[in-house]
């Protein structure tokens, strides 16, 4: 039988590990959906919405805030393994909203507090907090 | 006189008590802080085996593309050490023993004609080298029990860049690495370029030759790296912080044992002095009488 088991890893916490239908995410190149019996694959998972769809809870959405992502069989016959690995990465449906929303007026005001200074690693690091309060509200809109 | 002498040793007795109490709070603060330590660690681990898989698994295809992150130049010409410590002491040997592999690493490495930009973890760790003449070009600090991923950046960011731009050709780290409750140990570690014999355990065999990568890998590389060199400093912040509670915990056991000790030592000593008074006093009022009496 061919299988599918998804893992989504942050540094801290295997935040979700099951079996699934499918795990549909966004590389640099593109779309994909990795589904049982995908061929053995290592690439990036760009900021972005990751699902993970047929599982025992249904459809589990995580906001992905840039990672890896590796396929290959699993040590069950006929498993295959799909790893999401990202150093920011949270459930979708545990988002709190009105914090996103704080974090995002936060990191605005950083922003602009970086661009009139003279500092490029506090400019990029704004501009990065931005992107990843933005991708949370428009995850957890959705 | 005597009486002079027990009053002494009630004040010494008070003050080794009082230490004691510090020093038993300190050991049970640090015993409650060691098994979420550990379970950070254990939380970790899933996470930086897979990135390490992945690293792995882009190199091996692809070594010509990876050649400038495993390939060690013959000659080292700049190397970056980075010292993982404590920011408090009061740990036993934690602190000194990493700090003091890294003064050996630095010293191999200037007597193999290396030049050394050396990075610190721990507030005990710049004042130290400091003392010892040893520039220290950055010192990180204030997070070193309870890191954060964000500490981890910080620190990988800084090691990486001038590695990168071909500043640095070599990355090293000096940390504890917690083995199991009785057993940590300094050891030296080469992160940059990876080394690739560090597999983890079960390395997916079969897979290496056909699997696909999405970028290719030298794109996958530059994005790749710099998570990985991360991952491998939180790993390692993440097991010092475990040995350093360890440490302070035995240290800190140890400590209240011997105030116990010396506790007990000055109490009998007190309670003899007392007795000597007491017996003076005896012999004394004794000769008085026997005075007063063959007097009249």
């Amino acid at each position: 039988m061919a299988t599918l088991t998804v893992e989504v890893l942050a540094p801290e916490a295997v935040l979700w590990r099951g079996a699934a239908h499918a795990l549909v995410a966004r590389s640099s190149e593109g779309d994909f959906t990795v589904m049982a019996g995908y061929a053995p694959t290592v690439g990036d998972v760009v900021s972005t919405v990751v699902r993970v769809e047929g599982t025992d809870e249904g459809e589990v959405r995580f906001a992905v805030h840039a990672g890896f992502f590796a396929v290959g069989p699993g040590e069950a016959e006929g498993e295959t393994r799909a790893t999401v690995l990202a150093s920011v990465v949270e459930r979708v449906d545990e988002i709190d909203v009105g914090r996103a929303q704080a974090s995002l007026e936060r990191a605005q005001a950083a922003l602009a507090a970086a661009s009139s200074s003279d500092d490029p690693v506090a400019y990029v690091e704004a501009l990065e907090a931005v992107a990843r309060a933005e991708l949370r509200l428009r995850a957890a809109a959705r | 006189m005597a009486g002079g002498q027990e009053r002494v040793l009630r004040r010494r007795i008070r003050s080794v008590n009082s230490t004691r109490k510090i020093t038993k709070a300190m050991e049970l603060i640090a015993a409650a802080q060691i098994p979420r330590a550990l379970a950070r660690i254990t939380a970790n681990r899933p996470y930086r085996d897979g990135l390490r898989r992945v690293v792995l698994e882009a190199i091996e295809s692809d070594p010509f593309s990876a050649r400038r992150l495993v390939e060690l130049p013959e000659h080292v010409e700049t190397a970056s050490v980075l010292v993982i410590s404590g920011d408090r002491g009061l740990s036993g040997p934690y602190n000194n023993q990493n700090l003091r592999a890294g003064e050996r690493l630095v010293a191999e490495l200037r007597a193999n004609g290396t030049q050394v930009r050396l990075a610190v973890a721990g507030k005990k760790a710049a004042p130290y080298y400091r003392f010892r003449g040893l520039e220290v070009e950055r010192a990180f600090a204030g997070f070193v029990e309870r890191p954060t991923y964000a500490d981890a950046q910080a620190i990988a960011r800084y090691l990486a860049t001038p590695f990168m731009e071909g500043e640095v050709h070599q990355v090293l780290l000096v940390s504890t690495r917690y083995h199991s409750a009785g057993r940590q140990a300094v050891e030296v570690r080469q992160l940059l370029p990876f080394v690739v014999e560090e597999a983890p355990e079960a390395p997916r065999e079969g897979l290496t030759g056909y699997t696909e990568f999405e970028p290719e890998v030298a794109k996958l590389l530059v994005s790749l790296a710099p998570r990985a060199l991360e991952s491998e400093v939180f790993a390692a912040l993440l097991e010092g912080a475990a040995a350093f509670l360890t440490g302070q915990q035995r240290a800190m056991a140890a400590a209240t044992e011997n105030a116990d000790e010396l506790g007990r030592t000055l109490t009998r000593r007190m309670n003899q002095a007392r007795q000597d008074a007491i017996t003076t006093e005896i012999m004394e009022i004794v000769g008085g009488a026997e005075a007063l009496r063959s007097g009249k």
